[in-house]
């Protein structure tokens, strides 16, 4: 089978996937879009995701012209013709296609939102069926776009270093649209809850204040566009990493060419499985919501294991016995083994943020002894959920590496596949994750038109199996971002052996690598120090805004006077995007800086550094915040007291405290590392002839 | 422009006011530009009602219209010892404020229903606030404090919720706390079990007890005694809350 197939077959797949994703958008309009009041609000939320994606697709606009203009011309120092424009054009369509995907997502979540809750009407799952329609439309769309874009790159240059570049411009844009969004959506969701719920005592999702529809627009592009961008980026970094290693390896000979195109081939499988998947995604009788959503999971893991293990048998039945058509079993192993310990890992995190399991009940009945002990124990068992996690992604490594080893192919490549696997799902599980998003502003819109209580009800069940989705994804997607990097670092030290003419070798007793171990230890936590910083600071701004407009205007609290609710979008988007230039600085000079000063050992240990510490502080973060925040729900539910109780008290500063743990800083990380790898990987060639030390 | 009689129990006060009972627990729970908050619990009274204790109608002659139109928010015509003052056929609506300003109206109900067995739980509105376990039932409640001078302590006038106690209410000892808001809830649970084991009716739980407290935690209604006669005002149920005034329940259920 020629190899240009596959990626003809990856055009066809991609555009497949958009085609059913904007089949799907159209779909989605064609639901009743309920009374005038609900599509005032609906439409204050879409204008207030408008204009946040307005501002932030003009930075980013502003970042990529830099950034292109500073690869066009460092990379024309390479010896291949073109290389320099070929990345600035690569990196450019990379960040156009995330946007994209982005855009569409926030599109399609912020037209849902009220066709949800319309639908809720005839309950729960007419209301789940809107609402993960329109979740498809981002999944379908964000893999359709990658698969697409890479495939397409590849065709036209036949050259991986050219969709490194790529790879850069969608993780550039996920950073910004990530750490912006985390940023906007907890600014809106303290100050909302500081003041309105604590203060003023009105409820959640109460039209009277002011930062309510900020609120709802910061569920969309923290939860939609933000995790959306960063699940695209670790999507496209782990094909791209494995595809890097698949060339090193091939260049050497020891591996075929097919293997460079190999996590292609997987996304397209990954593609089918999740066209095979969504159709039997329902609420079955018993009326739960979030079964569905694991059902999906589950059941498109077992498709793409099938699928996988039907495309190797069909290669190898055509090789014939050739090994330089056909592809080594040992690939198929690693990559299923991914599979599975990625969605392990995910219900992983499900157990430390349920409210069905101990760590959160503990935490609910710890908490009428007071906050310091909310605090106390809900941290530590952000720590031990570290601990499952990283066990999974050391099985995921070994068993990868071990099995590709033994079957001969080079252990690396095996872990680079093992992250293509485990991100296959991505179509479905950003599906699921938008689906969170969209169920939370149904709600919202049932609450603040007035619907009555049976639909919110309703609503409220879809949300609180959103909740659990995505924790599952949060989970997800930082070990799938922790195997991919692994396998970028992979792919730079192999980038720095293959240019600089001698293998590269971190030894820890060499200062340089130590030092560059220690500086990568920094990134992580200053870089969340930074985004929660910047949620405190625009909080503080946001709050000062919400208590003048209830006390300007007493007919805000009367209910006869509508809040100024642009102000407190426009505070969350200009704060969020402001915030953003240093940490997002601090991803790309500081992996150069080290590499460029220190040498590609010392940024060889700046890396290794640097991944450890973000996945422990991502996982720490993530889940100690999706705990906290489950603990309080619980609380509300009617438990050690409920509502207004001191356990209650307590949980809700717990919660305060894990919002920006778990919705800014930690997710984020993903990106950061990502990030960080693929500067380092882009600039090794120039890294391995100039450095100071 | 209207004039109407309020009675604050939170604190207990004499007010006229030219604002609706809606307009009035607004305004009384939440101030003009959000200066003061918090609960308010309030009856309108009989317009017609005097009683020389209260100077009334000159109260009444003060709440006029600003010089603007707007109407006069209060006039506060008697602070302190007002509950004992006013009689139960005095007495109007209930209406219920919450903290951002939702105000329920709740009407007297025809009769006070017969004690229900297990231990109860009063929270005191006005005219002091202290939290009581009792083995009393409301009525038996009302009977054994006031309407009988010869007792060592004869209450002229109280208005008080019987609060709710769960599994605590008939079972002290073991009982599930699930939902119950109160602080110290060890000290409650030992007050309860006080009240089978010692020969006591009433024991205080809290003296320094808030005035506070959260409507969801209203077991039946609010019982207002004046000398022998007591009235109830049941709160209507959850089902019919959510129903028909789901905006004041969403806030009273915070």
């Amino acid at each position: 089978m020629n190899t240009d197939t596959w990626l003809y077959a990856g055009l066809i797949a991609g555009a497949l996937s958009i085609l059913t994703a904007v089949f799907s958008y159209i779909r989605v309009l064609r639901y009743d879009s309920g009374s005038d009041r609900a599509r005032q609000i609906a439409g204050w939320i879409r204008d207030g995701a408008s204009t946040y994606l307005k501002l932030l697709y003009k930075t980013l606009i502003v970042v990529a012209i830099i950034l292109g203009v500073i690869l066009a011309i460092v990379f024309s120092g390479v010896e291949k013709q073109n290389h320099g424009l070929l990345t600035a054009g690569a990196f450019a369509f990379g960040a156009l296609c995330s946007a994209l995907a982005g855009w569409l997502g926030m599109k399609v979540a912020v037209e849902a939102n009220v066709r949800t809750a319309v639908a809720c009407n005839k309950g729960v799952a007419s209301g789940f069926e809107v609402a993960f329609k329109a979740g498809s439309v981002m999944g379908l769309a964000m893999v359709g776009v990658a698969v697409f874009g890479m495939s397409l790159l590849f065709l036209l240059w036949h050259d991986v270093e050219i969709i490194l570049g790529f790879s850069f411009g969608a993780s550039s844009l996920a950073l910004l649209a990530k750490a912006g969004g985390g940023i906007y959506t907890k600014t809106a969701d303290i100050a909302a809850d500081l003041v309105g719920k604590v203060e003023v005592g009105i409820p959640e999702d109460d039209p009277r204040n002011p930062a309510v529809i900020a609120d709802n627009v910061g569920d969309n592009v923290g939860d939609v566009a933000g995790m959306g961008a960063d699940i695209f980026d670790s999507y496209v970094a782990a094909a791209v990493a494995s595809m890097l290693l698949g060339a090193s390896f091939y260049a050497s000979k020891m591996i075929g060419f097919q293997y460079v195109l190999l996590p292609l081939a997987l996304c397209i499988l990954g593609i089918l499985s999740t066209f095979i998947g969504l159709p039997f995604v329902k609420v079955g009788k018993d009326g739960k919501p979030g079964r569905a959503l694991n059902f999906s999971t589950v059941f498109s893991c077992v498709i793409f294991a099938i699928l996988a293990t039907a495309f190797f048998g069909v290669v190898n039945f055509f090789a014939k016995g050739d090994v330089s058509v056909g592809l080594n079993w040992g690939a198929l192993i690693a990559t299923v083994s991914g599979l599975l310990i990625g969605v392990i890992i995910g219900f992983t995190t499900d157990y430390f943020t349920n409210d069905e399991h101990s760590p959160v009940r503990n935490v609910a009945e710890i908490s009428g002894s007071g906050t310091g002990l909310t605090i106390i124990t809900g941290f530590s068992y952000g720590l031990i959920s570290i601990a499952p996690a990283m066990a999974g992604i050391v099985a995921a490594t070994l068993t990868s590496y071990f099995t590709a080893a033994a079957f001969g192919l080079p252990g690396i490549y095996g872990i680079g596949v093992a992250a293509v696997g485990m991100l296959s799902l991505t179509g479905i599980v950003v599906s699921n994750d938008a689906y969170g998003p969209i169920v939370d502003n149904a709600k919202g819109i049932a609450e603040m038109s007035g619907m009555p209580h049976e639909v919110v009800d309703c609503a409220d069940t879809l949300d609180s199996a959103g909740n659990t989705a995505k924790a599952i994804t949060k989970g997800f997607s930082i070990s799938a971002a922790a195997l991919t990097v692994l396998a970028m670092f992979a792919a730079y030290t192999e980038s720095i052996s293959a240019y600089s003419g001698t293998p590269l070798i971190l030894n820890m007793q060499d200062p340089l690598v130590l030092s560059g171990v220690l500086l990568g230890c920094i990134i992580p936590a200053l870089f969340s120090a930074l985004l929660m910083l910047a949620v405190t600071k625009n909080a503080f701004t946001m709050i000062g805004e919400i208590r003048r407009q209830f006390k300007a205007e007493p007919g805000i609290l009367a209910g006869t006077v509508l809040p100024d609710y642009t102000t407190c979008v426009a505070i969350a988007s200009s704060g969020a995007l402001r915030a953003l230039a240093f940490p997002a600085a601090l991803a790309v000079i500081c992996p150069l800086l080290v590499g460029f000063i220190l040498g590609p050992g010392a940024l060889g240990g700046f890396l290794g550094g640097a991944i450890f510490t973000g996945v422990v502080f991502a996982l720490l973060m993530s889940n100690a915040g999706g705990l906290w925040d489950n603990a309080k729900k619980y609380v509300e539910a009617g438990n050690f007291g409920g509502s207004g109780s001191e356990a209650h008290k307590a949980a809700v500063v717990g919660d305060t405290v894990g919002d920006p743990f778990k919705d800014t800083a930690g997710p984020s990380l993903n990106t950061l590392i990502t990030v960080m790898s693929l500067v380092a990987s882009l600039f090794a060639p120039l890294i391995a002839r100039f450095h100071l030390f | 422009m209207d004039k109407h009689m309020y009675l604050s129990l939170m604190p207990e006060a004499l007010i006229m006011s030219q604002l609706s009972p809606e307009e009035f627990g607004a305004y009384y729970s939440v101030g003009p530009e959000l200066k003061t908050q918090g609960q308010a619990v309030f009856f309108e009274i009989d317009p017609s009602f005097r009683d020389p204790f209260f100077p009334i109608d000159r109260s009444l002659s003060l709440c006029i219209p600003h010089s603007s139109g707007k109407p006069k928010r209060s006039v506060y015509c008697a602070v302190y010892r007002v509950v004992e003052h006013i009689p139960v056929s005095a007495l109007g609506k209930l209406y219920l404020v919450t903290k951002d300003g939702r105000t329920l109206g709740i009407d007297r109900a025809p009769s006070v229903p017969e004690d229900a067995g297990g231990l109860h739980l009063y929270h005191e509105i006005a005219p002091l606030h202290p939290l009581v376990v009792s083995s009393l039932g409301p009525k038996a409640f009302h009977s054994f404090f006031m309407g009988d001078s010869k007792k060592n302590i004869d209450v002229p006038a109280l208005c008080w919720v019987e609060c709710k106690l769960g599994e605590l209410a008939t079972s002290p000892e073991f009982g599930d706390v699930r939902d119950l808001p109160y602080e110290n809830i060890d000290h409650l649970r030992s007050c309860l079990i006080q009240l089978k084991t010692k020969n006591v009716m009433t024991k205080i739980v809290d003296r320094l007890n808030p005035t506070s407290f959260a409507y969801r935690t209203i077991q039946n209604g609010i019982f207002y005694g004046s000398g022998k006669e007591l009235a109830m005002f049941p709160l209507p149920s959850i089902e019919e809350l959510k129903k028909d005034h789901y905006q004041w329940w969403r806030s009273a259920n915070m």
